[in-house]
């Protein structure tokens, strides 16, 4: 009993340093969220001091709303789309990068590159890209091209490009750490029972990725679901309202429409979609992930 | 032991802390008793303790020219210093908001006469500047007309004809006359274009610069033309629809040409890069105030000196309706709650005299409201000279002052649709109808 008294008093000593990570996070997270739950069933208009309650009107009329159902789709294609390619090609990237190649320092950090400048800064260069660089560019071997942001068919794609490029970077990284914690002998006796690259992949890479894998489908999907930065600086949730995403549509409804109340309860929505969303992808990555 | 050392040297580092602020506080206290002490003697040094005012602006294009008339304050008021914050235009409303719903202190910052200073009004967080004498340095009716409920929340600051530049060799070598009317504009653009050059310049990809457009073409055709002056005030509380005003309808077709009639690339090209475009001297007419101008001079000092001509924006085929629209810009509100009323009111005091008024002209290119200040901004403003002398101007945001609602954006949205037939007019004037119902007051 007394020892187990000790061990307590000495994990309680650790306790105390996780504190201010708390404190933080009550007052940056937990309370904010308690207070915009409490907006949400008001109608605030934002600014003003006096608002009343109005029950669960604004989630009633947020399941009638077009408009967030609109932008809850673009936020899924985007984050779909973006999940996909982002993961593939950054694996891709990190197998070569792991072979050895000449130069692969170089080109490690060359691909991690654009994840280092600010997301805003991003979306300026690549709105000048597309407006001005590129078709420059282009005209001088006679091609004529728009900018894919001034088009309501291609704006969502040009959007996924600019991301993609920058998005690359950290999940790279992670698959190279990956790759370089599966031993080596599992290769080698794979080699001798003869089995090609693409079977050692599949059987033997794949699944002692599969931590990687996870933490970055889940990393990449809820980072662009939550999509708010880039659509802002690029779009503004335009041409048409083909890039409006979730947070820019709530962003919209709360500050230029000045329905602060029903613009929390978008919010809260959405909380509650994206916990659904992480729940579910990690139990189902979470199956094929293999113990060493 | 050993434990608890850590534990009090935090607590140790912990009441340092707390004692250095608490320290700050008491200074001003201190400072207040030697006041106290002196007040017999020389009584004026009480009121001369230096102190800092924040000025919050969205000029931000004109960011070190505001600098500088603050600095010229700054040298006239020793004891006064300005920390000036300036924001982008698309941002600040939300900005400000956001600021002072958290209870932030702004002494002093620009908003915009009509909805918008309606809002901070009713919200309680402008003070009451009626009857300050610096009001009597603008005219009557400036003043009046910014007025909300009958209280000045705002002095009123500079203004800007709202018109259309136009290339005057383009327009020489074409033999063009300057339109007066929305017909002739339209045949004006389509021999442009016919000669192999761009007619508009447009830059639609900044949200701001085809809400510009369509917020003034609208009110403007909806007030003159179609006589529903009232009718962004209906929409307000739902009294009016879209599909009653054939001025929506107008103004969606006269969106159409233009976007027909504009710059490769509308929707992927900004204001800077239309005013690059137009600079370079091979574009017809450019929508815009006068904030370009400086930029213009900079890029193509030629154009600017000898062939940039302005003339009002024809919304109708009737050329008596077609007035000047001359837009209130910016205007200076004090905030509620600041703690250095006398020190803002000063500010304003000096934004309101003629030198204050010159620096703004001088700096920013705008024309004040301050009477008797100079109007020699640029060779162009020349042309719009004979409007103001006959008094042809008018003020289409009047129409839109009393509409908090954000009917612009979602406007704007559903024209963008239509450059891309993805939606037709009557499916527009639906939506909008369909907007309003959910929206309105």
């Amino acid at each position: 009993m007394g020892n187990l008294k000790q061990a307590m008093r000495k994990e309680m000593w650790y306790l105390l340093f996780i504190l201010p990570g708390i404190c933080l996070f009550v007052m940056a997270v937990v309370i904010p969220l308690i207070m915009g739950a409490r907006y949400s069933f008001t109608n605030w208009d934002g600014v003003s001091n006096t608002f009343a309650s109005i029950g669960w009107d604004n989630y009633v009329q947020a399941f009638q709303d077009p408009g967030f159902w609109e932008a809850l789709w673009n936020t899924f294609k985007y984050a779909l789309i973006l999940t996909i390619l982002v993961n593939v090609i950054s694996l891709l990237l990190a197998l070569v990068l792991d072979s050895f190649l000449p130069f692969r320092n170089i080109f490690r950090t060359i691909f991690f590159l654009p994840s280092v400048i600010s997301i805003v800064l991003s979306g300026f260069i690549w709105s000048y890209n597309y407006s001005t660089g590129i078709p420059t560019l282009l005209s001088h071997l006679g091609l004529d091209v728009t900018s894919p942001l001034g088009n309501p068919d291609y704006a969502l794609f040009g959007l996924i490009l600019v991301a993609l490029w920058q998005g690359v970077g950290a999940p790279m990284i992670i698959y190279i750490a990956g790759l370089q914690g599966i031993p080596n002998e599992l290769h080698e006796s794979a080699k001798i029972d003869g089995a090609g690259s693409g079977k050692a992949f599949w059987y033997i890479t794949l699944p002692l990725l599969a931590p990687s894998v996870t933490i970055n489908l889940l990393l990449v999907l809820t980072g662009s679901l939550k999509v708010f930065d880039l659509v802002y600086v690029t779009t503004k949730g335009g041409p048409g309202f083909s890039t409006e995403v979730v947070s820019t549509y709530i962003y919209r409804t709360s500050f230029s429409s000045f329905k602060g109340g029903y613009g929390m309860a978008l919010s809260m929505m959405f909380f509650l979609i994206l916990v659904v969303v992480t729940v579910v992808q990690m139990s189902i990555s979470r199956r094929r992930e293999v113990e060493m | 032991m050993k434990k608890l050392m850590p534990l009090g040297l935090c607590v140790l580092l912990f009441s340092l802390v707390l004692s250095a602020c608490g320290g700050n506080n008491e200074k001003p206290a201190a400072n207040g008793n030697t006041n106290a002490a002196v007040t017999n003697a020389p009584a004026n040094t009480a009121t001369e303790e230096p102190v800092t005012i924040k000025f919050m602006h969205f000029k931000s294009d004109f960011t070190d020219q505001i600098a500088k008339i603050v600095e010229q304050f700054e040298t006239e008021n020793p004891n006064i210093k300005v920390e000036v914050q300036p924001v982008k235009y698309d941002d600040y409303y939300t900005l400000l908001k956001t600021k002072l719903a958290g209870g932030d202190v702004i002494d002093v910052f620009t908003l915009n006469a009509g909805f918008n200073t309606q809002l901070f009004a009713d919200g309680g967080y402008l003070a009451d500047l009626t009857g300050q004498p610096f009001l009597n340095n603008f005219d009557d009716n400036v003043v009046k007309g910014q007025a909300t409920n009958g209280k000045n929340y705002i002095m009123p600051l500079n203004a800007n004809p709202i018109a259309v530049f136009y290339n005057k060799k383009i327009f020489k070598d074409l033999g063009l006359e300057v339109p007066r009317t929305y017909d002739a504009m339209i045949a004006a653009a389509e021999k442009i274009k016919a000669a192999g050059k761009t007619p508009f310049a447009l830059g639609w990809k900044d949200g701001w610069t085809l809400t510009m457009w369509n917020t003034r073409d609208m009110p403007s055709i909806s007030a003159l033309v179609d006589g529903q002056p009232d009718f962004f005030e209906k929409i307000e509380t739902g009294a009016a629809k879209f599909a009653d005003n054939p001025a929506v309808r107008t103004t969606i077709e006269h969106a159409q040409q233009m976007f027909e009639l504009g710059n490769k690339d509308q929707l992927g090209v900004d204001y800077n890069g239309v005013v690059d475009l137009f600079a370079k001297g091979n574009v017809g007419m450019m929508y815009m105030g006068t904030w370009p101008l400086p930029d213009i001079e900079k890029k193509n000092p030629d154009l600017y000196n000898n062939d940039l001509g302005y003339f009002p924006y024809p919304f109708s085929n009737d050329e008596s309706l077609n007035n000047l629209d001359f837009n209130a810009d910016a205007s200076l509100a004090i905030g509620s709650n600041t703690k250095h009323k006398e020190a803002a009111i000063k500010f304003l005091d000096y934004m309101s005299s003629k030198e204050g008024g010159d620096a703004w002209v001088e700096n920013i290119k705008s024309l004040s409201y301050v009477k008797g200040t100079s109007t020699d901004i640029a060779p162009a403003i020349k042309d719009l000279q004979p409007y103001f002398d006959n008094g042809q101007t008018y003020d289409s945001q009047l129409y839109l002052a009393k509409t908090t609602i954000d009917w612009r954006a979602q406007f704007d949205q559903n024209l963008q649709n239509l450059f891309f037939k993805k939606t037709t007019p009557d499916k527009i004037i639906a939506d909008m109808d369909a907007w309003l119902s959910k929206n309105h007051k």
